[in-house]
This record gives C-alpha cells, structure tokens and sequence, in this order.
C-alpha cells in the first residue's frame, strides 16, 4: 500500500533547490572569509560618518507614520494595477466589463472613505 | 536557447531561497515579508512562464490576482508588525524573543 | 449561464459583501457606539444568506446545482452544505463575542465586519471549481483571520499570535500557490474539470509536485501534522472568541475545500494522494492526543484536541469514496457543536473582577459553584472523547466505518487505539470539574446570549440530537453525491 518511490523526484528537486539557493547564500560569506583578511576591530566595525564618531544608530527608527502612508500606498497602487488590462480589452469585454471594473471601483472607494474617515491619511 | 525549464529552475531557486529566509532568520521581521514576497514573485514567475508557454491567458490573469492579494498580504503584515511593535514600546526590529516559528 | 443565473447563485456572498461594505461605512461614520448595532446587523445578515442557502440547497430544480460565472464558481448541494455551517459558527461567535471584550471596552464595529468578510471569503473557497477563486478565497477569510488574531491591541499574546499566524499562514499560501503553478502549467488549466480530464491521462512528476504542494499548503490551513506547529500558540495568544473562530468556521471551510480538490480535480489519482492524507491522519489522531497531556491551559488543550479531531476527518478522506466524503461531512457538523461549545464554556469562565480565566487549574470544583456549565462542559468533553450516546461518538463512527469499507482496516485500528489515548485528557477535565477541591476562582453568571448557543451546541451533541440525523443523514448525502457528481 505504501509506495514512496513516486515522491523521490519531489525529494530530488527539493534537495537540488536547496543546495543551489544554499550556495548562493553561503557562497559570498565563505568567498569574503577565504580571499579578505579577517581581522575586526573596534575601529572597522564602527560606522564611518565624515571622522566624526556616529551620532546614532544607523538602523534609524522610521516614525511610525510612514508606515501607516506604506501601507496605504502599497493597497492604492497596486489595485490600480487592474485598470491597465481591463483598458486595453475594454472593446472585448464590453458593458459587463465596463461595470464589472466600476463595482470594483466602488468597492476602493468604500474602502478610501474609510481610511479616511478613521483618520488613517492625517499626518498629525 | 531558453526554455521553460530554465524559468522553472530559477523560479524553484527564488521559492526555495525565500522559504530559507523565513526559517533561518532570526534577527528582523521585516526581512521575512520580504520573503513572503520573495515566494510569492517566485509563482508569479512561474504562472508568466507557463502562460507564454502554453499559449494561454488564464496564466497571466492569475498572476495580476497573486500580484495584487500579496500587496494586500504585505499591508496587513506591515499593520500587525506595527501593533506588534507598538504593545513592545519600541518599533525597533529585533529578534522577537517569543516567536518560536 | 446568464449573468442572472451565476447572480442567484452566488446571492449568499452578494449579500453579505454588500452588508459587509454598507457595515464598514456605519463603523466608519458611526464609531465606536454602533458596536452593538452592527454586530446585530451582521448576525441578520448572515442569517439571511443562511435562510438563501438553505434555500438553494432544497430547492428540487437546482438539486444538481449549477455553474456560475463562466465555470469558476459552482453552486451544489456540498457548497451549500458547508456554508450553512460556516454561516452558523459565524453567528455562534458573533453572539457570544461582545461580552469579552466588555473589561477592556475594545470591542469596535469593525470586528463583526470582518467576520463577514471572512464568512465571504470561505463561502467562495467552498464553492470554487476553479484555483483562481479558490485562491482568492482563501485569501479573503486569511487576511481576516490574521487581523482578528491580532485584534486585542491592548495584549501583546494577541499581537504575537497575529503575526506568527500570518507569517505562517502566507507561507502556506505561497506553498499552495506555487503547487498550484505547477499543476497550471502541467495541465494547460486552472479548472478543476479541465485538469482532472489533464490528469486522467496520467500522472506527470510536474503535475505530482503541483498535487503535493497543493496538500501541503492546505493541510497548513487545516493544521494537519506535520503542519500544526503554529496552532496551539496562535490558539492560545488570539482573543477566546476569535480562536472560537478559528476552530470552527475557517476550520470547515479548509476542510471542504481540501475535499473537493482532493477529490474533484485530483479525483482521477487517489492513489497519488492516498498516502499523504493517511500518515498526515494518523500523525494528527497522535500528536493531537499525545500533545494535550500536560497542557495546562484550556485553549492550548482545546488546540491540540482541533489537532486531534482533524486527523480523524481525514480518514473520512483516506476512504476516498462516496460514503467517506459523506461521513467527513458529518463529523464536521457534530466537530462545529462540541467546538464552539467547548469555547462558549471556557469563555464564560470569569473571575470576581471579570478577567478571562484559562487554566485547567482554575475550573477545579467546578461542578460546586457552577452545575450548569459544568454539565455542559462534561458533556462536550464526552463527546468529544467519543463516548456513545452522545453524537461524538457518532461522527466517529460513520468515519471508521468508511474507512473500513474502503478496505482501510489497519488505519481504522490505529485510529480506535489513539482515540482511546485521546480520551484520557478529555476525562481528566471532567475528573477536574467534578472531584477535585474547588479552586474558588470562577465566579459570575454568563450572559443570556452565551447560554442560548451553549444550551443549543449542548442539545445538539446530547442524545436528542439522533432525532436531527435523519435530516443530516440526508443532506450530507446529497452534498457528498454532488462532490462525485461533478468527477
């Protein structure tokens, strides 16, 4: 009944994927290892602002409202992507595509006035 | 010559590098929604290589719907990042020291 | 396949995306005040795309169902089946949901929005005969489970349950997706009778890889070993009412989604699959019964035994028959009454100050204090262990008699064994409840509304509930006569 030789090319292609995508991500760190000097110090490892010492941590932390117009944007922008094939076939698709993309729009438009009503698009 | 098998091989290689990049990363959040979007271009890849190769719209159709839903997968995992962040009082992104997956 | 056909048949998820869309403004415009309004409107609205269901579903001219919307949407007698479900849970928790969230007052309208757009997006994943609307289904109730599980923003367990359930859960949808660019790509089709007549020719290894990937992203969505790890976590951090949810009603829509592609497109190649679904079905009945041992939290326990309970679906599934896809069907009904039912329990555990109390600790004695929800309690958790006269036992049992009439003799045994482990911690609760000195903590009544839907799940898996199964009996027969109908 229980036959696995039929997954083995699944494994097969799993392990080669593995050790390729392996190989890319450890591949640089060994080659950095071999050819450079590996020698740190205190000096090296800080960050270099024009000779002064650093005046904070470089992984800044970002206000949280950027986050919040990201967010947004990545929503807005990318459902706009559906205008630009349904565009170029409108004379295929016709009335029912001309409506089918106007619930759609209403449907972002519900959403936009509920970002905007909860306050989600004031800055302060 | 470039086939359908070579798509399919670099598309295996992204899917594979961006599921790595949720299980052996242990340092930022934010880097495991980059490999959420890394696994989701990787079928994006695939369905675009398929549909050129099989002559056949639904591929490409299928592709604008994954593009799409990720960027709403991304802004819903962004928003949880930032409660996350939040009840932590630091937006910060370390090691979540909880996390166990 | 008019444009007025494909709209009556997708009418349930018409109703409740405009209800959803016309609640959002309410919420919006309204705030935080028309909390309570909405979730009544939300209730309404899902009980009036239940009533259409149910109406679809008995109406004699549809009884073969129908395609909508040019093939990618189909209407039968299963998807039906399963929305009534979800549609019920949905409302089960919507009523019992508010209640909770009183000591911290975050309850907003938003919340049973969600839920509607949730119950949207599982509606479609039951009745999608193609992967695009499978996807976005799926999608649709993902992207709402992962803002509900994160919903308490005051408890940083909530916020961390969210984020481990959407990392985890977009990881299975990529799996799911990439399997399903493969199955594309080798079958030239992303509808189901397209690629089951692609796949009746043969197996090819791209299309075996798209068929693996595909199960195994679902079985991360119905948290089948060995894809379970993040369930008692996120069970245990999310808000009581939305991991009520998540055992429940986005539960049984996975699980009939993974019927119907298991058996409708990939219904040429059981044997393909067949092994796949049995060890995950075994490795769920163990590690659900061993993993609960020792759990001292309610819904850490409430977690593994939704474990527990999904391997012995699956064996409905292993049979691969008729009468297997009838008996998963009615395990699902009694597994959504003992669920909720064992949720509505623990959520109307409160301390003096009202707080949510959680541990097995704290119902010590219960039975002293509290007789009705501790017999209410103790007899979900006999059924849930399977003891015969409630209906536990019976889901049980049409599903090992499937699977001993598809000749799976040995898994029907292994499956009797492990019930008997699992058993042991369902007793110890009740032995908690009953004898041991009371720990004094729980104090306080339930609400009305949590009484009606733990009375009525409590009815429904008692002895009384034999007197339904006529009804089920039938129904889960047509629907599984309609998932073999399409093949």
């Amino acid at each position: 009944m229980v036959d696995l030789s039929q997954y083995l090319p699944i494994l097969l292609f799993l392990f080669v994927a593995l050790a390729l995508s392996a190989a890319f991500v450890f591949l640089p760190m060994g080659v950095s290892r071999l050819t450079g000097t590996h020698n740190p110090d205190a000096e090296k490892l800080s960050e270099y602002e024009c000779g002064f010492p650093a005046f904070e941590e470089p992984r800044s932390q970002f206000d949280v409202r950027f986050y919040l117009v990201a967010i947004l944007f990545i929503i807005f922008d990318l459902e706009a992507a559906f205008l630009f094939p349904w565009a170029v076939s409108l004379d295929i698709t016709g009335w029912a595509g001309w409506i089918t993309m106007m619930v759609f729009l209403f449907e972002l438009i519900v959403g936009f006035a509920y970002a905007w009503k909860v306050g989600a698009l004031e800055w302060e | 010559m470039i086939g359908i098998e070579h798509y399919m091989i670099v598309s295996a290689i992204l899917f594979v590098l961006g599921v790595l990049g949720i299980f052996l990363n242990r340092k930022n959040v934010i880097v495991i929604l980059m490999a959420i979007e890394l696994i989701l271009l990787s079928v994006n890849l695939n369905l675009v290589a398929f549909s050129a190769f099989l002559n056949d719209l639904v591929g490409q159709v299928f592709a604008m719907f994954v593009l799409t839903v990720a960027a709403g997968e991304a802004a819903i995992g962004l928003a949880i990042l930032v409660i996350y962040f939040r009840g932590r009082g630091t937006i910060a992104v370390d090691d979540p020291s909880r996390m166990k997956g | 396949m008019s444009y007025a056909s494909s709209f009556y048949f997708t009418l349930p998820e018409v109703i409740l995306s405009l209800s959803g869309l016309a609640l959002l403004m309410v919420a919006a415009f309204a705030g935080k005040a028309s909390a309570r309004i909405v979730t009544i409107l939300s209730v309404a609205a899902l009980f009036g795309a239940g009533i259409f269901t149910a109406h679809l579903l008995s109406d004699p001219a549809f009884a073969l169902g129908g395609d909508a919307f040019s093939g990618v949407y189909r209407m039968d007698a299963f998807g039906s089946y399963a929305k009534i479900l979800i549609y019920l849970a949905t409302i089960g928790i919507l009523m019992v949901t508010q209640r909770y969230f009183d000591s911290t007052g975050e309850y907003r309208p938003e919340y049973p929005v969600l839920m509607i757009f949730g119950a949207v997006g599982m509606g479609m994943m039951v009745s999608a005969v193609d992967l695009m609307t499978l996807y976005l289904g799926l999608e649709l109730s993902s992207l709402s489970s992962y803002v509900l599980a994160s919903y308490a923003r005051s408890d940083g367990r909530s916020a961390e349950a969210g984020l481990k359930y959407f990392v985890l859960g977009a990881l299975a949808s990529g799996i799911l997706l990439y399997g399903m660019s493969l199955v594309y790509g080798f079958t030239g089709a992303t509808d189901y009778l397209s690629i089951l007549a692609a796949m009746s020719d043969g197996l090819s290894g791209g299309m075996l890889f798209g068929l693996v990937f595909v199960l195994a992203g679902l079985a991360f969505k119905i948290s089948a070993v060995p894809f379970h790890m993040w369930t008692p976590d996120v069970y245990e951090g999310a808000p009581t009412p939305v991991t009520a949810f998540f055992a429940t009603a986005p539960k049984v829509a996975a699980i009939a989604l993974l019927m119907r592609v298991a058996l409708d497109p990939f219904g040429a190649q059981v044997d393909a699959w067949r092994q796949i679904v049995i060890f995950s079905a075994l490795a769920s009945i163990v590690v659900g019964a061993l993993g609960a041992i020792g759990q001292a939290n309610l819904k850490r326990l409430l977690a593994y035994s939704s474990i527990n309970n999904v391997g012995f679906i699956l064996i409905g599934l292993a049979a691969g028959t008729q009468a297997g896809a009838g008996a998963m069907l009615v395990y699902l009904a009694f597994y959504v009454a003992m669920t909720l039912g064992s949720f509505v329990a623990v959520l109307m555990l409160r301390d003096g100050e009202g707080r949510q109390v959680e541990t097995l600790a704290d119902i010590a004695g219960l039975s002293r204090s509290h007789k009705g929800l501790a017999l209410c309690l103790a007899v979900m958790m006999f059924s849930l262990a399977g003891i015969p006269p409630l209906m536990g036992f019976w889901g049980k049992f049409v599903v090992f008699r499937a699977a001993v009439d598809a000749d799976l003799i040995l898994l029907a045994a292994v499956g009797i064994a492990a019930s008997v482990i699992g058993a042991f911690y369902y007793l110890k609760i009740v032995k908690v409840m009953y004898f041991d000195e009371p720990a004094g903590v729980v104090a306080g009544k339930g609400d009305a509304a949590s009484w009606v839907v733990l009375a009525l799940t409590t009815l429904f898996v008692s002895p009384l509930g034999f007197l339904l199964t006529i009804w089920l009996g039938n129904w889960t027969n047509r629907a599984a006569a309609a998932l073999f109908f399409a093949a």
